[in-house]
């Protein structure tokens, strides 16, 4: 009966499905302030990281001031190098799989690269690390191609599956390298070169780390061909992309930066899954404004972790992989229950 | 591979376990240590043994003998024509007195020990996976047994039910009262005291000149080097250079309680270069696989002479390192510890 005196402003779908966070133009921030801010953060941490151990960097009466160059500027360097290289892997594997669970330590890419490792244990005993870091580049590459075999056979392709067919190769790797190592009386060896850590790290022995950074520089040039690659092959080669040349490139960057890292310092669980998707969850799905991001975030995350190894138990430290395993784990079930939660709403 | 050997094995494993389980073996004494049972004294009670037990044959000595086994039970040795040996501590000891087991886990054996390579001996494997048909078929009358396969003890028993049955288990004394307590136990029971009390006598010979050659002044930092790390060993626990804290009354560079594993502490270059130690006494968990194809290399001595953060350090500038030998781990027994004594002396004295 009442007729309505004003109508209410009638909601249309524009408006719904639009972001609720809309700044007004006048008090929007400048463009730049958010990347500079993450910059800033980052330079703190590796300050901070330059500061932090045991010997006193500002004594230079004693032998302390030494130290800044024999082992804190190369293991900050190392943590930088790692992280970055370690995370931007992972969104590489993840834009190619197009699966948000995928990084080289869930396909199988470590194990491979540990396998390597091992086999010049028991055949060239004397080898360098420079001999033992390229096997272990060269089987990183082989494994990973292999799982990228298998996946072009899966037709199932639901985000569960191909996390689960790189695991369970991995899970053969493992098991292959662990009765070797138990064969060869390596068992010991194995694990300590494993177990990801950032101890011994200084000067002459964190340097096949540079060629990380080598390999980010080349991410960033072909960043726009791995997005679209991303898109899937019909897309990419639609578009014109050569699709198969992108993955090979892909996957040797990936197993390049696998190899040196797990040589140099050991595996690192989690990092390059967690830091591409925490990224894609606050700043949304776009690769060349989100690869900073990621090279950043992948430094915290490392940095904050080694120095948490490095102070909890002084003069004493806890590996940086056992510090990462705990962390990575509480934000990848976080992740999970997050996705469940939004894709059941 | 190995697949269709291992079956059976695991078979026997599992119906061994569940013979066990089911037929709780009565009169199996709880090993209670007797608080303190060190022996210090070389001479123990014997019975009437002839003086000519020179030769490896024991039939000159009169059995059965009762010993006190390593955790505390008495024993009764019916004859030792065929003995079981699972313990890596006491392989180097028997193989010296001539003793051939039946059956032993060659796989844990050193590879400078004789008994390795000799086939006659059966192999019952490593305690990872042992394979107790071995055992059944050595038809032992004597088990002597623990350490790795100190969890075994149960199934061995099932496979050899009228074997007595020694147990190596002590927690009780420190690495050299077991040394000699337990090479006297071995005399006992072989009849070999004379052999035993030599062994002995020459093990606390080499303690008192080693001790004689240290300087007090002298710090020590216990390393373990395993996968190109190098983590510290510390000294009043765990199983690499502790030992030779307590054994010599070595000076500790950095007094920090670690872990009690053998595989070391993490620890920062920063810290060990901090606490400038004098010596390192080096357990190399690597060496095994490094020297192998005649080289002079250790992996461990490279690790450590190639650190810049080490190269300042007292101990790397006048080289006094001292790497426990390869097979170490492997052997831990008191002809290993008069190895490590002896090269330790050498260091002392190339240092003064």
């Amino acid at each position: 009966m009442a007729s309505p005196a004003a109508p209410a402003p009638r909601i249309t779908n524009v408006d719904a499905s639009s972001p609720s966070r809309r700044i007004p133009q006048k008090h929007r921030l400048p463009k730049f302030l958010p990347i500079m801010l993450g910059i800033v953060f980052t330079i703190a941490l590796v300050v901070l990281s330059l500061f932090v151990g045991v010997a006193d960097i500002t004594d230079t009466a004693g032998r302390g001031h030494e130290f800044l160059w024999i082992t804190r500027v190369p293991r900050t360097v190392a943590l930088v190098l790692s992280g970055a290289s370690m995370a931007i892997a992972g969104l590489i594997m993840q834009l190619l799989t197009q699966n948000r669970f995928v990084e080289p330590t869930t396909v199988g890419t470590t194990e491979w690269a540990g396998l390597g490792l091992l086999l010049t244990y028991i055949f060239m005993p004397t080898s360098g690390i420079f001999t033992k870091m390229v096997i272990a580049i060269v089987f990183a590459f082989a494994g990973t191609m292999v799982f990228f075999a298998f996946l072009s056979r899966v037709k199932l392709r639901s985000s569960l599956i191909v996390p689960i067919v790189g695991l369970m190769i991995g899970a053969v790797v493992g098991a292959l390298s662990t009765f070797l190592a138990i064969r060869y009386n390596l068992l010991q060896t194995l694990g300590s070169w494993f177990a990801g850590r950032f101890t011994g790290i200084e000067v002459g022995r964190y340097e096949p780390l540079w060629i990380a950074l080598l390999v980010c520089a080349f991410v960033v040039i072909f960043a726009d061909r791995f997005t679209v690659a991303g898109l899937g092959k019909e897309v990419a080669t639609n578009v014109g992309l050569n699709y198969e040349a992108v993955v090979l490139l892909g996957v040797a960057l990936v197993s390049i930066v696998t190899g040196v890292v797990t040589v140099v310092v050991g595996a690192l669980p989690f990092l390059g899954l967690v830091v591409p998707n925490l990224v894609s969850l606050v700043r949304g799905d776009n690769l060349r404004t989100n690869i900073p991001w990621v090279f950043l975030a992948g430094i915290w995350l490392v940095t904050i972790c080694d120095l948490i190894g490095r102070t909890i138990i002084m003069p004493f430290e806890i590996p940086v992989s056992l510090v990462l395993g705990a962390v990575g784990a509480v934000v990848f079930i976080g992740l999970l229950l997050r996705t469940r939660r939004t894709s059941a709403s | 591979m190995s697949r269709s050997t291992r079956l059976p094995v695991r078979r026997v494993y599992a119906t061994l376990a569940a013979v066990s389980a089911l037929v709780l073996t009565a009169g199996c004494s709880s090993n209670a240590p007797a608080a303190g049972e060190s022996e210090a004294s070389a001479e123990s009670a014997t019975s009437d043994v002839e003086e000519a037990a020179e030769d490896t044959a024991a039939e000159s000595c009169t059995y059965p003998v009762t010993v006190t086994d390593m955790a505390g039970n008495e024993v009764t040795v019916e004859s030792v024509d065929s003995v079981v040996v699972t313990d890596n501590r006491m392989f180097a000891t028997i193989a010296d007195w001539g003793i051939q087991p039946t059956a032993a886990p060659r796989t844990l054996m050193s590879p400078n020990n004789p008994m390795k390579d000799d086939d006659s001996i059966l192999d019952t494997g490593s305690h990872g996976e042992p394979d107790f048909t071995k055992v059944i078929e050595a038809d032992p009358t004597v088990i002597i047994s623990g350490y790795r396969y100190g969890d075994h003890a149960d199934a061995l028993k099932d496979a050899a039910p009228g074997a007595a049955f020694i147990d190596t288990t002590n927690n009780e004394m420190t690495a050299d009262e077991y040394a000699v307590a337990s090479t006297q136990m071995l005399g006992e029971i072989f009849c070999m005291q004379d052999k035993a009390t030599e062994l002995v006598d020459q093990f606390h010979t080499s303690l008192e000149e080693t001790k004689a050659a240290y300087d007090p002044a002298m710090t020590v930092m216990g390393l373990v080097t395993s996968g190109n790390e190098i983590r510290y060993s510390n000294p009043t626990d765990g199983r690499g250079a502790s030992i030779y804290f307590s054994l010599l009354g070595l000076t500790p560079a950095l007094d920090q309680d670690g872990s009690t594993n053998h595989q070391g502490d993490d620890i920062s270059l920063e810290a060990i270069a901090e606490s400038n130690p004098d010596f390192y006494l080096v357990l190399d968990r690597d060496a095994a696989f490094a020297g192998s194809d005649g080289e002079e290399t250790t992996p461990a001595l490279e690790l450590i002479n190639g650190s810049a953060s080490l190269a300042a350090t007292p101990a790397v500038v006048n080289q006094a390192i001292y790497i426990m030998p390869a097979d170490y781990y492997l052997t831990e027994d008191i002809y290993a510890y008069m190895d490590v004594l002896s090269g330790l002396k050498q260091a002392f004295e190339a240092q003064k």
